[in-house]
C-alpha cells in the first residue's frame, strides 16, 4: 500500500531518523506506527502550543489528556517521546495573526499558518538539531518525490491546508496515512492496540475552546474594538436595514444572525472594516468569478497568466476550473470558469493540477 | 545499547535490593496482616512497624514514638504545616505559618492552603545563593508564628540552609521549627540530637525504598493536628491502615542511608565536582547555579546561556542521559523554576538550568558519558535555540 515515495533514506541505504508530529490523536497515533513498522528511527513530539490557562482551571496544560495520549503510544511503540514547547512562536505566528485577520474583516484560517510556519518550519527545526532526515505528520495527505498531492481518502483530504509550506519541505514529509481512509486509519491503530483508535474526530480549532472563536477575539481585542462593535447592516444597494453584533461575528455566506421578512433569505455578501458595515444581499449575489490572492506559495514552478489549474476556495468545497488572469510580486488573479458562491476574504484559494497535484496557494484578498 | 547514565536520582531512586528483600515478606502470606489485628498476622506486621520506627528514629536522632508515617514528603510537609497551623488555632496561638521561597512545592502549597483556611503565610527571600534572609526570618518570628518551615537541603539546587541556627531562633522565639530534609537525609548528617527541629520530613523513594512512604518525626504530638482523619492509627495524628511493606523498606532504607551518609557524601562531592570542572571547561560561560554557599553533595545545578531546558533533556535523553530541568511550564510558556527565581537569577539563565543528581549507583563513567556528549548536545541546542529565539 505504501508507496515508494514513502522512503525517506540515508545515503548508505538504512532507513532515516524521522521526527513524528504526534497530536495524541489516531492519526498520528498510525503515522508513527507504521514509520516503525516501516524501519525508520523515530522520535515522537507533541508540539505545546497553547495554554487554555485559566479557562480550563482543574486541567494543568502539562497533563493535558492528549500529550499523555501521544505518551502512551510512543511507549507502546518503544519509541522516545518529547513535549516540544513551541507556545510563543505558535501565539506570535498564529493566534495573533487570527485575531488580526478578524479585526480586518477577513474569515482565517489558522491551520494554514500553523502549518505553515508551526508544524513545517519551527517543527523541522526541531527534527534538524535532532539530526532526523525527515518529519512526519497524521496529515490526509501524499507526500510524494518531493511533491504533494490530495489524501486518498477525499472527505478527510487535507491538502487545502498545507499550501503555504516551503517547498524544500515537502521532499523531507512523510505522510504514512495520507494513503489511507480514515477507516482504514482507525482499523490500524485497533489493530496495533493503540490508546487512541477509538478517538473522536477534532474538528474545532484546536486553540478555540467550544468552538467560540468570538471569545478569544474578546480576550485579544480591546472591548471597544470595532470588530466587536455593532455597526450598521446594509445591502448591496446601500439600504441601512439594521444592525449587526460586530463584524467579526459574520462570515461571507453566513444566514445566521440575520434579519429575516425580505422576501427571500439575506446573506452576508461583504464586510466593509472600515465603514464597520456588514453587507447582505440574495444568494445569488454570492457567486463569483474572480479571485486574488495574496501571500502566493508555489510548490512547483511559479505558473504564468494563461496557465489553467483547479482552484479551491474553501476546505470542503469542490475545485473548480480556472485561469491564472495576472500575477506580480505574491500576488495572483485567478478567473473561474464557474461561478463559485461565498469566495471570503481570508480564505485559502488553493491550486492543483488535473492529477491532485497541490501547486500553491494564497490567502483570498 | 549502551547503559543508561541516570542522573536524576534527587528525582527519585531505584529500590535498594537489600530494601526490596526486607519488604517482601509483608506483602506475601507471612506477615501481610494488619497491624492493628489482635492475631498472629497482625503481630507480625506491628512487629514491622516498630522494628521499623526505631530504625527511622535512630537514623535520625529521634524517638522511636516520634516517627510518624505518611504517604511521602508532601504529606509529611502538609501535616507539618497545615497541622502545626491548626494546632495552633485551636489553641488561641497564631494562625501564621512561614516559609522561605525556596521550598519544595509541597511546603508552599501547605502554607497557602493555610491562607485558604483563614490563616496567613509569610514567605520569606533568599540570598543569591538560596539561603533564607536573616533579617526576614528575625523579623517574621517577631510577628508570632505557629511554624516556620525551612528546608534543610534544597531540592533543585542543593543549597544547604543553616538549619541549626534557624531551629534554636525558633526555639527561643517559641516557635515551631519545620525542616523538610527528603534531600538532606543520606547526603548531609541530619541528626535531630543535632538541631532542635520541631518536625522533620523524610521520604523513602529518595534513599532506594519506594515510592508512596515517607515520615514526619515529630517532637511534641500536642505541636500537630491531622489534617486527615480516620481510626485512631498512628496516635491518630495520620490514621490509615499503616503502609506496611513501605514502612518497612523506610526502616532498612534509613538505617542504611544513614550508616552510609559519610562514606556516600565524600564519594558523590567528587563525582558532582568533577561533572562541574569538565562542565566549566566544556561550557566556559556555563554558570552553577548557588555555588556561593555550602551544597549537599549529590546536586549541582547548572545554566548553559543561549540554551533552553526543555531541548537540552531531550538530546540529553536520546544520547543516553537522563537528568531534569531548573525550569517548569506554568500557564502556557516556559519560566524558570520558583527556587531560581527566587535566587535572582535571570530568566535566560533560569531557561537554560539543568540539575543533576548523583546517587548510590552512579560511578565516574556517568561523569564521562556526560562529559562525552555535551559538546555536541550544547552546540545543537544552541543553534535550535538561536533560530527559534530570535
Amino acid at each position: 500500500m505504501m508507496s515508494d515515495g514513502l522512503t525517506v533514506g540515508r545515503p548508505d541505504g538504512r532507513k532515516g531518523r524521522v521526527l513524528v508530529a504526534m497530536s495524541g490523536g489516531v492519526d498520528s497515533s498510525v503515522a508513527a506506527a507504521l514509520l516503525v513498522e516501516q524501519g525508520y528511527d523515530v522520535i515522537g513530539a507533541t508540539m505545546k502550543l497553547f495554554c487554555y490557562g485559566d479557562s480550563v482551571p482543574d486541567r494543568p496544560c502539562c497533563s493535558l489528556d492528549s500529550i499523555t495520549d501521544a505518551k502512551l503510544v510512543a511507549h507502546k511503540l518503544g519509541i522516545p517521546h518529547y513535549v516540544l514547547h513551541l507556545e510563543d512562536r505558535f501565539g506570535h505566528d498564529v493566534i495573533d495573526n487570527f485575531v488580526a485577520e478578524y479585526a480586518r474583516g477577513r474569515t482565517p484560517i489558522p491551520c494554514v499558518r500553523c502549518n505553515s510556519f508551526t508544524k513545517f518550519r519551527d517543527f523541522l527545526y526541531h527534527a534538524d538539531a535532532l539530526e532526523c532526515d525527515a518529519i512526519a505528520t497524521g496529515h490526509y495527505a501524499i507526500a510524494r518525490d518531493g511533491a504533494l498531492y490530495r489524501g486518498r481518502d477525499r472527505q478527510k483530504d487535507q491538502s487545502y491546508f498545507l499550501w503555504g509550506i516551503d517547498q524544500a519541505v515537502v521532499r523531507r514529509m512523510l505522510t504514512p496515512v495520507g494513503e489511507l481512509t480514515k477507516a482504514e486509519t482507525r482499523a490500524a491503530a485497533r489493530q496495533l492496540g493503540l490508546v487512541t483508535a477509538e478517538k473522536a474526530e477534532s474538528v474545532e480549532i484546536c486553540f478555540v475552546p467550544n468552538d467560540d472563536y468570538v471569545s478569544v477575539l474578546e480576550q485579544h481585542l480591546p472591548p471597544d474594538a470595532p470588530a466587536l462593535t455593532p455597526g450598521p447592516l446594509v445591502t448591496t444597494t446601500g439600504e441601512v436595514i439594521g444592525e449587526h453584533e460586530g463584524f467579526a461575528r459574520y462570515t461571507i455566506g453566513q444566514r445566521r444572525r440575520l434579519p429575516g421578512g425580505f422576501g427571500e433569505p439575506l446573506y452576508v455578501v461583504a464586510i466593509r472594516p472600515e465603514r464597520c458595515e456588514v453587507v447582505v444581499g440574495r444568494g445569488s449575489e454570492l457567486f463569483g468569478h474572480d479571485v486574488s490572492l495574496e501571500e502566493v506559495n508555489w510548490l512547483v514552478e511559479p505558473l504564468a497568466p494563461g496557465d489553467i489549474v483547479w482552484v479551491q476556495c474553501r476546505y470542503r468545497a469542490r475545485a473548480v476550473p480556472g485561469t491564472i488572469a495576472a500575477q506580480a510580486g505574491d500576488r495572483v488573479a485567478l478567473r473561474l470558469a464557474e461561478p463559485v458562491r461565498a469566495i471570503a476574504p481570508g480564505q485559502s484559494g488553493v491550486l492543483y493540477d488535473a492529477s491532485d497535484r497541490l501547486l500553491g496557494g494564497g490567502v483570498i484578498t | 545499547m549502551k547503559r543508561a547514565t541516570y542522573l536524576d536520582n534527587a528525582a527519585t531512586t531505584p529500590v535498594r535490593p537489600e530494601v526490596l528483600e526486607a519488604m517482601l515478606p509483608y506483602l506475601g502470606k507471612e506477615a501481610f496482616g494488619n497491624p492493628s489485628s489482635a492475631h498472629r498476622f497482625g503481630r507480625a506486621a506491628r512487629a514491622g512497624v516498630e522494628e521499623a520506627k526505631r530504625a527511622v528514629a535512630e537514623a535520625v536522632g529521634a524517638e522511636p514514638n516520634q516517627v510518624v508515617f505518611t504517604s511521602g514528603g508532601t504529606e509529611a510537609d502538609n501535616l507539618a504545616i497545615i497541622g502545626a497551623a491548626l494546632a495552633a488555632r485551636d489553641r488561641g496561638g497564631p494562625f501564621r505559618v512561614v516559609v522561605s521561597a525556596t521550598e519544595h512545592k509541597a511546603g508552599l502549597a501547605a502554607a497557602h492552603a493555610v491562607k485558604h483556611l483563614g490563616g496567613e503565610e509569610v514567605i520569606l527571600p533568599v540570598t543569591a545563593s538560596g539561603r533564607v534572609d536573616s533579617a526576614a526570618f528575625e523579623h517574621a518570628l517577631a510577628g508570632g508564628v505557629a511554624v516556620a518551615s525551612v528546608m534543610w537541603v534544597n531540592n533543585e539546587v542543593g543549597t544547604i540552609q543553616p538549619v541549626r541556627e534557624l531551629a534554636d531562633r525558633c526555639s527561643a522565639a517559641g516557635v515551631l521549627f519545620h525542616s523538610d530534609a527528603v534531600q538532606a537525609f543520606g547526603k548531609v548528617p541530619v541528626s535531630l540530637r543535632d538541631v532542635t527541629c520541631a518536625l522533620l520530613s523524610i521520604s523513602g523513594h529518595k534513599i532506594g525504598a519506594p515510592k508512596g512512604i515517607g515520615a514526619l518525626i515529630v517532637r511534641d504530638r500536642k505541636a500537630v493536628e491531622a489534617i486527615i482523619h480516620g481510626g485512631g492509627q498512628q496516635f491518630g495524628i495520620r490514621p490509615g491502615t499503616e503502609n506496611v511493606p513501605g514502612i518497612v523498606a523506610l526502616g532498612i532504607a534509613a538505617r542504611l542511608a544513614a550508616a552510609e551518609q559519610a562514606e556516600l557524601a565524600a564519594r558523590l562531592r567528587e563525582l558532582r565536582n568533577e561533572l562541574e570542572r569538565r562542565l566549566l571547561a566544556i561550557v566556559p560561560d556555563a554558570v552553577i547555579n548557588g555555588w556561593q554557599e555550602a551544597r549537599a553533595p549529590h546536586i549541582t545545578n547548572v545554566s548553559i546561556p543561549g540554551t533552553d531546558s526543555e531541548a537540552l533533556l531531550m538530546h540529553l535523553d536520546l544520547a543516553g542521559v537522563a537528568c531534569s530541568s531548573g525550569s517548569a511550564c506554568s500557564t502556557g510558556t516556559v519560566e524558570p523554576s520558583h527556587v531560581l527565581t527566587a535566587m535572582g537569577v535571570p530568566r535566560e539563565l533560569g531557561v537554560a538550568a539543568l540539575r543533576f543528581s548523583f546517587g548510590k549507583d552512579s560511578t565516574l563513567e556517568d561523569v564521562e558519558t556526560v562529559t562525552a556528549v555535551l559538546p555536541k548536545v550544547v552546540e545543537k541546542v544552541r543553534s535550535l535555540s538561536a533560530v527559534l529565539h530570535r
